[in-house]
């Protein structure tokens, strides 16, 4: 599902190349759920932009669902990303003008389609996952946990290989965040999708099959 | 959904902006809609109402232009009067055309009118109705007939009132003086056009009452003497005969206060205004405003050209010939204001490029988030060109609206100054082609912003709370 090796990405700070990330090798199967921790500035987040196809290594290789990312031109991945990557971020990152329902076709629009079945797709997501009443809501009217529970049903609406998360509980209470987060797990197991979540929290990197610290090895895994 | 739904949204939350901005696209839609719109229809207008008036002779004093556009086209004041022996003349066949063999030469008068409309009356006789042709055919009525006042009778009572008027010019006494004509109830009697009878709901057996001047205007005052029965409303031409009172001649000279207007002074030279003013007078000496002929063959119109270039106190004009001229004029006004029209277009799509490219800033965000989820560049491009490709579809939409809201609200104020009819339901081809262009150019205004949005970092953008 996962292959990098050799990859590396630096940012220019003024006349300086800051590396930002860099990982000798990592596997990741299909249907695996793994954490990826490490210490702040370690390059966590560039690396799930890396895994995503936001970002393009400054060298190595990225195989993700059978395709070389780094070989890909910037509209390739951005269509590669709709269609078999789904993405939650610590903000949520939900469009504030768009009701519920909406912001979960937007996944599917600028993915496999936002037709009739779409969004019959997006209206049993928000239904399993206990918004059936609130989908005409805007995110101002729903609550922390409910919108991390409508960007969880965007990330899955295109019904995914590849599930990215970048930090899912860090704007709410562990009790809450822990439920949504055991449901998308659910959800994601029983749909055999791969998960890569990226976390500081050890009992959420404790909810994942296997755990990958970036601060300590340059991308050599550590199980659990 | 799609991407123009989101195009939508983003108008609609930016709401004031949005107004504002298509607000500058209405008015300069409604501009130069509104300037397609008279230039069309004043061509329209003016083309096709000069069907039927071959040849106007009217007053020396005044220019082609201004006795073609009052005898036809009922603008502005008549320029002056020439002597009835021009028409006579005319349908002699004798020295002035006299081998021209018009196949008629109607006398008119005008200067009264009726109603808020100021519809114009025309004072003339019954071969206005038998032989004046309207694009090759006689007037038709929708209901009625002609009345009936003809040239003989005419000059009967004009010769009546030759008399009385010379026994004024002699002095004699009021005992011995012949009676003045009196006003002859038979010909009280007037048709009218049919936009008249639809503005003011005039029926058969109703009644008018012309008044003196422009309805409104200072000294203006009504007639009632001349109160006149209507026998016959005109079928449409679409021309400004359907705006027009048609009533007979001899009401016109005998209504009370036309008296000092109904006989031209010749200029002799040598004699004072007083002294002419005492001399008798004749029958070929009563005033009228216009008279139109149709001469019978081509060689006529060359014929009267010729006679009438030396006549002292007459000349003739050619609405086929100053109509096409007078357009030319028209369109190249129209053609100015036009190309200002353009540059407000042009000003419009500008406050576009700028009312959206100042939201880029704030939008950086939003745009990365449609980009983590697979926009690519070409879908961001695409909904920030459509949002001003809306805005301004939806802009030139309400100009056009607003063009025909203007038309109708305006439709008697213009038909009165100019005596164009602004048809305002008609929707017409160039409108589509308009609201084309103008979208078009809002869309290519969007462009700019457009390209700065599609290029939108997404890591960068993504990581950062605003």
């Amino acid at each position: 599902m996962i292959h990098l090796r050799d990859v590396t990405k630096s940012y220019s700070r003024g006349e300086q190349a800051v590396l930002a990330c860099a990982v000798d090798r990592l596997d990741i199967d299909s249907g695996e759920q793994v954490a990826l921790v490490g210490r702040s500035g370690t390059g966590k987040t560039t690396l799930l932009h890396i895994l995503a196809g936001i970002l393009r290594p400054d060298r190595g290789e990225v195989e993700i669902v059978g395709q070389r990312l780094e070989q890909m031109g910037e509209s390739a991945r951005d269509r590669h990303r709709g269609r078999h990557i789904g993405m939650v971020y610590q903000t949520f990152n939900l469009l504030q003008p768009f009701t519920a329902l909406e912001n979960v076709l937007m996944g599917a629009l600028f993915g496999r389609g936002a037709d009739g079945d779409a969004r019959l797709r997006a209206e049993a997501l928000l239904q399993k996952v206990g918004l059936a009443d609130r989908m005409h809501h805007r995110p101002s009217e729903l609550s922390v946990g409910q919108v991390q529970r409508v960007a969880i049903c965007r990330a899955l609406v295109n019904d995914p290989e590849l599930v990215l998360m970048d930090e899912p509980l860090g704007n709410q209470d562990k009790a809450t965040g822990g439920q949504v987060l055991d449901l998308m797990l659910q959800i994601a197991a029983d749909d055999h999708k791969t998960v890569v979540m990226v976390t500081h929290d050890p009992e959420s990197a404790a909810r994942m099959q296997r755990t990958v610290d970036l601060s300590t090895l340059r991308g050599q895994e550590v199980s659990r | 959904m799609r991407l123009v739904s989101i195009s939508m949204r983003n108008l609609r939350i930016r709401l004031v902006a949005t107004v504002l901005t298509a607000t500058s696209i209405i008015v300069a839609t409604a501009l130069y809609a509104a300037i397609l719109t008279m230039a069309e229809q004043t061509k329209a207008r003016y083309e096709g109402s000069i069907g039927g008036f071959q040849a106007i002779a009217g007053p020396n004093g005044a220019s082609e232009l201004e006795l073609v556009l009052n005898t036809i086209f009922n603008v502005g004041e008549a320029p002056g009067l020439i002597p009835l022996e021009v028409c006579q003349k005319l349908r002699a066949g004798r020295g002035i055309g006299r081998r021209s063999q018009v196949r008629y030469a109607i006398p008119q008068a005008r200067g009264d009118s009726i109603s808020s409309f100021n519809f114009p009356v025309i004072a003339t006789i019954d071969e206005m109705f038998t032989k004046f042709e309207w694009k090759r055919a006689p007037l038709q009525f929708d209901e009625g007939g002609p009345f009936s006042f003809s040239y003989a009778q005419l000059i009967e009572m004009a010769e009546q009132l030759v008399i009385y008027e010379n026994a004024l010019r002699a002095e004699v006494k009021p005992e011995d003086r012949p009676q003045r004509p009196l006003l002859q109830k038979s010909w009280r009697k007037c048709v009218i056009g049919a936009r008249v009878a639809r503005a003011l709901g005039l029926e058969l057996g109703q009644v008018v009452t012309p008044v003196h001047g422009k309805v409104g205007e200072f000294g203006s005052h009504e007639h009632p003497e001349a109160s006149c029965e209507i026998v016959g409303i005109l079928a449409p031409t679409n021309s400004p005969i359907d705006s027009t009172i048609y009533l007979p001649l001899g009401i016109h000279l005998l209504i009370d206060g036309h008296e000092q207007g109904v006989f031209i002074a010749p200029q002799i030279p040598g004699k004072s205004p007083a002294q002419i003013e005492s001399m008798p007078t004749n029958v070929g000496r009563i005033g009228l405003t216009a008279v139109i002929a149709d001469p019978k063959d081509h060689m006529g119109p060359q014929i009267l050209r010729r006679e009438f270039g030396s006549h002292p106190e007459a000349q003739v004009a050619w609405p086929q010939d100053v109509v096409p001229k007078f357009l030319r004029q028209i369109g190249n006004a129209a053609d100015a204001l036009a190309v200002i029209a353009w540059l407000v277009l042009l000003v419009a799509a500008v406050s576009i490029t700028v009312a959206i490219y100042n939201t880029m800033n704030e939008r950086r965000r939003e745009i990365a988030i449609m980009r983590s989820l697979g926009a690519r560049s070409v879908q961001i491009l695409t909904i920030i060109t459509a949002e001003a490709a809306l805005l301004s579809f939806f802009g030139a939409v309400l100009g056009l609206i607003l063009c025909h809201v203007a038309s109708y609200a305006l439709q008697g104020l213009v038909e009165d100054r100019t005596g164009v009819f602004l048809d305002w339901a008609q929707v017409r081809l160039w409108e589509l082609w308009l609201l084309g262009g103008v979208t078009s150019l809002g869309a290519l205004a969007g462009l700019a912003p457009a390209v700065k949005g599609s290029m939108t970092q997404v890591a960068d953008n993504l990581a950062q709370n605003y």
